[in-house]
């Protein structure tokens, strides 16, 4: 009675019922961890848990690389106007690239033509508030998954082949200012992250979710409540505070899986330019936070800069390298700060080991032997000159670590300033809770198509220190100052860009220029590499495109 | 590979033809809840404010976002014109859906008009409006998910392949004798975003999938494997579209059933849709 055919059509279509049936994970937890051995593909924001944005490809070289060639661009659209700042870097996996087009479009490339397999397009709520542009710094990975925070305080799980919905969560409400802009990170089967929010008077967090269903499984109050420990460093009297603390998060943190611990920068307090209302150091804003990566539960903190009254928020990339520190080998973090100091942190134990400016210095004179800074400058209601300035020394922008040449790289703004006047402040649900704005000489974010400014009214800078001594290297300068990244590679090139739109190559033993392009664009992104059929691509965000290039076939 | 062939081979020999009872019959599905009529004038404003504010997502038709399509005349979100208005003014959060609010209240009502006026195609380029047998959608539901092994392919949110649509929602998108159609003959009209297409590499290697994207030079598709995977064409021998790899359930299935099924599919409306 029946006669159905087996087609080959169907024949195919069956063939991938079974195989969908036994499809193994994609990206496995361990294919996370050992992401620095498969230099092919970029797994992770800053390409693996140890935060170098380094890239082990060596095809691009400093004798090479001024015959790059642009392969292809692809232009992110915004359906709301003009595209803000494009912040993400793509990630690269098995020969599909995936970013995010600002505010929270995830685009699957082909990685060869820049050709697009899919779109996932999000409209964060209309209540959705961001101080610094609606922004998205990139998806992360587990299995078949990505996941992509979005600026209405949401978080999204998303199909990597065919871009559909799996699940959506809050994070926090956007009505309130939380906000996600930074690329998730995946350890094992959680994936991690914080909202940004901390000039909307928010409390922060970092917070994990099973990867699977979306459920909330530890979160870590990075503004501690009554009965938690670190209460205690808010002290006004009617211990309301900290409701307000801020402690935003807005970078991806690292991951070191011996010691279990993931490491995380943790914003500015709230309010910015006036702490009367919160007294004590208001932990654990400002500082680094150690956590078990099961449980959230906090190992250490270092506090880079108690009671901060200068925004300096220490949302930087925690950069884990392990070296012979004075004889002894020991795990390290190497941290260049937004208060423009360098460190160098035991990550083991959270032991400040160093702590030099990178840049001009004011607000501080040294350290005591625990590394509180002994503080000498705040803000007034005269008015205060402090540098660096708000935006400080450097900002979100990554560091890239390079084991090659042993040396960190810091995108530096140098010799800003701002003035800082206390001004009463008083809380509103859903406003701005930030004090007055310090005057700055260098724009915060806006980018301006000339630049007519001093060189002592600030410039930009790639820098390269020696961890060992705290001593600069070398300085490449720029005359504008940079909102990009670092990437370095083992062939000894170093790739980072300028507000003004150019993307260039340095040597990374001696900064050296190497090759330049003009985007069009600012760089404000980190850029990346990865590798197809034995060719490898440096790709970057600006403007509103994602370059890519190699070298002529 | 065998064992699941001999597995649907096993069942396909075991298909039961249910004797028909209760059939009825329909015509269209009950409808476009439209309140107000349009007058051709309306309609084309709203065509160009369409095309300029709309299209990019929604496509010609209406029917490009999935599980949104808006040639149907039914709404998920909207029962009235003035919830219609309302949504497509403040857009929808959390989904894809932005606000539209440098536009009137009056422009919006032609784009509105504009879209009732949309044939009810669910996408595909005719409507078929023929009359046709309505079955059992309970014994539909069985087929569906017992002998005739639609299942297999075809999720109902999510379940089923990634290569084959998806059919929630589809009783609201489709008209009845379009989805027979569709069961007796599938190749006769395939929805844009459910095409395959077929590349054969100069070795002779051949792969199929999906269409996603293409352009004078490259292809891009969802392969049998689902993933995601991209060919320049001019390191193929061969490219171009291939028929649907669906099976036509003509000699498998009786009238009965297939009309069964069909009543089955009608059941799964948009407001069932996740």
């Amino acid at each position: 009675m029946i006669r159905m055919t087996i087609t080959p059509k169907l024949f195919i279509l069956l063939s991938a019922a079974l195989v969908w049936a036994n499809a193994n994970a994609q990206i496995s937890p361990e294919r996370l961890l050992n992401a620095d051995q498969e230099p092919q593909n970029w797994l992770m924001y800053s390409g693996d848990y140890d935060s170098h944005r380094h890239s082990t490809l060596d095809q691009i070289t400093p004798e090479n690389v001024s015959e790059l060639k642009l392969e292809w661009i692809y232009q992110v659209r915004s359906r709301a106007g003009a595209a803000e700042k494009f912040e993400a870097t793509p990630l690269v996996v098995d020969g599909v690239m995936y970013t995010v087009s600002p505010p929270n479009d995830v685009v699957a490339l082909d990685p060869l033509t820049g050709r697009v397999f899919w779109t996932y397009s999000y409209s964060p709520s209309p209540e959705a508030r961001v101080c610094c542009g609606r922004v998205n710094r990139g998806v992360a990975i587990h299995d078949n998954t990505l996941f992509m925070g979005a600026i209405d305080g949401h978080l999204l799980a998303i199909d990597a082949r065919s871009g559909a919905l799996k699940w959506d969560v809050e994070v926090g409400p956007a009505s309130l200012g939380y906000a996600l802009t930074l690329a998730p990170l995946v350890i094992g089967n959680k994936v991690i992250v914080g909202p940004a929010g901390g000039e909307y008077g928010i409390r922060g967090y970092i917070v994990a979710y099973d990867v699977e269903t979306g459920e909330q499984l530890w979160r870590f109050n990075t503004v501690p409540g009554p009965g938690e420990a670190g209460f205690e460093s808010w002290e006004d009297p009617e211990q309301e505070a900290w409701r307000t603390g801020g402690g935003s998060i807005w970078t991806t943190g690292s991951y070191d899986p011996e010691l279990n611990l993931t490491y995380w920068g943790v914003g500015n307090p709230g309010p910015d330019w006036n702490g009367d209302s919160r007294p004590g150091d208001n932990l654990y804003t400002d500082s680094v936070v150690a956590l078990n990566a099961d449980t959230g539960e906090l190992a250490w903190h270092y506090q880079f800069t108690p009671h901060d009254e200068m925004d300096y928020d220490a949302t930087q990339i925690p950069v884990l390298v392990d070296l012979n520190w004075q004889g002894q080998d020991r795990k390290v973090m190497l941290w260049a700060n937004r208060n423009g100091l360098f460190y160098v942190i035991d990550r083991v134990t959270g032991e400040f080991l160093l702590g030099k400016p990178f840049v001009e210095v004011n607000w501080m004179d040294g350290f005591d032997a625990a590394g509180r800074p002994n503080q000498v400058l705040a803000p007034t209601e005269e008015g205060t000159f402090i540098m660096p300035n708000n935006q400080g020394a450097t900002n979100w922008y990554s560091p890239s670590y390079s084991p090659v040449t042993g040396l960190f790289y810091i995108p530096s703004w140098m010799d800003t300033y701002s003035v800082y006047t206390k001004r009463e402040v008083e809380y509103e649900p859903g406003r701005q809770f930030v004090g007055a704005f310090p005057t700055m000489a260098m724009p915060a974010l806006g980018v301006r198509p000339t630049n007519v400014r001093l060189p002592e009214e600030g410039y930009g800078a790639i820098q390269a220190f020696d961890p060992q001594s705290g001593e600069m290297v070398w300085r490449f300068e720029m005359t504008n100052v940079t909102d990009s990244g670092v990437l370095t590679t083992a062939s000894n090139v170093l790739f980072a860009g300028g507000r003004e739109g150019s993307f260039y190559a340095l040597d990374a033993r001696d900064g050296t220029m190497l090759w330049r392009q003009s985007l069009g664009g600012q760089v404000a992104s980190g850029p990346m590499s990865y590798e197809i059929d034995g060719r490898q691509y440096i790709a970057v965000s600006a403007g509103a495109g994602l370059f890519v290039y190699s070298l002529p076939q | 590979m065998r064992s699941v062939l001999n597995l649907i081979q096993q069942q396909l020999r075991a298909l039961i033809i249910i004797a028909g009872s209760a059939f009825m019959f329909m015509g269209l599905p009950a409808g476009i809840a439209q309140e107000h009529s349009y007058a051709p004038a309306d309609i084309e404003t709203g065509r160009g404010l369409y095309q300029a504010n709309c299209l990019g997502c929604h496509g010609d038709n209406g029917d490009a976002v999935d599980g949104a399509n808006l040639s149907t005349g039914r709404f998920r979100r909207a029962s009235s014109d003035e919830d219609l208005i309302r949504l497509i003014r403040t857009g929808i959060p959390n989904t894809p859906m932005p606000p539209h609010n440098t536009m009137s209240v009056g422009q919006v009502r032609t784009i509105v008009a504009f879209l009732r006026a949309l044939p009810a195609g669910g996408g595909m380029a005719s409507v078929d409006d023929r009359e046709i047998l309505i079955g059992n959608p309970e014994r539909g539901e069985a087929l569906f998910n017992g002998n005739a092994l639609c299942s297999v392919c075809h999720g109902i949110n999510g379940g089923g392949l990634l290569l084959s649509p998806d059919l929630a929602g589809i009783g609201s998108q489709r008209s009845p004798a379009s989805l027979e159609l569709s069961i007796l003959e599938p190749g006769a009209e395939v929805r844009a975003g459910n095409r395959f297409y077929e590349v054969s590499d100069l070795n002779g290697k051949i792969s199929v999938g999906k269409l996603l994207n293409q352009d004078t030079h490259s292809v891009q598709m969802m392969n049998e494997d689902e993933k995601l995977v991209s060919f320049l064409k001019s390191e193929l021998s061969s490219y171009g579209f291939m028929g649907s790899p669906m099976p036509s359930y003509l000699d498998v299935l009786s009238p009965e059933e297939v009309s069964d099924v069909v009543a089955y599919l009608l059941t799964l409306t948009e407001e069932n849709a996740q």
